[in-house]
């Protein structure tokens, strides 16, 4: 009973997020619009109840099998795609590792810039 | 009375029309793949969302369902992504005061590396030709499903593919953010969880919860920030 209360509170956000997208015409779906509300109102209040936070570590446990639905549905239309899988491969390895180090590289000397800032302050 | 092979034909028909079979298939195939991948002694490169996806579809190939069918009876599970990506909200709360202490490094990163994840993919793809719908299939790689989904939509790619590269790329990411922070000595669990969420959305995020909460909750930030500012950006760029 505690975790679906949690449930309900977090399909609550879920639609307040979706109304707000719809009244807005927000390119952003309403789960992440839902979860900045969420992480709002937690800040107003002060705290998180304990069947919120065993609802949401449910949830968050499974996220992946949340997306295995749509995963599946590259084997089933794989053929559409002939001639295109150098690309796509190339794009996806390449293109990742070079994010992922931006963005280490980015946050490690930002970071060090920050603090020997202070430290100078 | 109708033959034995018949009615077990006519009753896989019933059986598959019903959203029961789609959700125990998938349940099925999650937990095998955990499992397989806890034999396997937890290898990085083989996550198990992986393994899972492959059993899955090669239970539905072997069984002959109906893939759109499947689709339909699995719908039941993704609802439950809006409510689960609203539950990311509450490590993030919990982990306010580490965020509190690094938003100058998170704003300044955040838009350059959002940005450039989409780019890098797209540059690549487009010198190796491919075609502008495998293009909008892949600009929006490292943001979460559900934005994602709305992203490709509108840029007029292809959702099972985009679907398809987001598995790649969370896997990937996860596999590059390890080998890269090991090379670079980055040793701080806030910038990993980052460019784990960052990069690598939901299976990054998932990847950063089993480092530490506080990883965990700077993937939610990476992944909610990303979402928010490739589904705010994309569209405008990608129509230029």
């Amino acid at each position: 009973m505690p975790m679906l209360r949690g449930f309900l509170i977090l399909v609550l956000f879920f639609l307040l997020g979706e109304a707000v997208r719809l009244v807005f015409l927000l390119p952003v779906s309403g789960g992440v619009l839902g979860m900045m509300a969420m992480t709002l109102t937690l800040m107003v209040t002060g705290g998180v109840s304990e069947e919120l936070a065993s609802a949401s570590q449910g949830l968050i446990s499974v996220l992946v099998l949340l997306i295995m639905p749509g995963v599946v549905g590259v084997f089933f239309t794989a053929d559409q795609f002939q001639g295109q899988w150098l690309a796509v491969g190339a794009a996806l390895l390449v293109g990742t590792f070079l994010s992922v180090l931006t963005t280490l590289l980015l946050m490690k000397f930002l970071i060090r810039a920050g603090t020997r800032s202070q430290a100078n302050d | 009375m109708t033959e034995l092979p018949e009615r077990l034909l006519s009753m896989m028909d019933t059986l598959s029309a019903s959203p029961a079979l789609a959700i125990g298939l998938t349940l099925g195939a999650f937990f095998a793949g955990n499992w397989g991948f806890a034999r396997m002694g937890r290898p990085l490169w083989l996550p198990p969302v992986v393994l899972s996806a492959v059993l899955l579809s090669a239970t539905i190939a072997v069984l002959s369902l109906d893939y759109a069918r499947y689709q339909d009876g699995a719908e039941w599970l993704r609802v439950l992504l809006g409510p689960a990506t609203v539950a990311l909200g509450i490590p993030l709360y919990q982990q306010m005061h580490h965020i509190r202490a690094l938003w100058r490094p998170i704003l300044c990163t955040l838009p350059l590396a959002a940005t450039l994840a989409a780019v890098y993919a797209v540059v690549i793809a487009w010198g190796l030709g491919a075609t502008p719908e495998v293009l909008a299939s892949l600009a929006p790689k490292s943001v979460t499903a559900p934005i994602a989904i709305g992203i490709t939509k509108e840029l007029g790619g292809s959702v099972p593919l985009m679907m398809g590269g987001l598995l790649i790329t969370g896997v990937v990411a996860t596999l590059f953010v390890d080998l890269l922070s090991g090379l670079l000595s980055i040793s701080d669990e806030r910038i990993r969880g980052f460019a784990l969420g960052l990069n690598g959305h939901a299976i990054g995020t998932a990847r950063a919860f089993e480092i530490s909460p506080t990883a965990g909750a700077f993937a939610s930030l990476g992944m909610g920030l990303t979402g928010v500012f490739t589904a705010l950006i994309l569209p405008l760029v990608f129509h230029l």
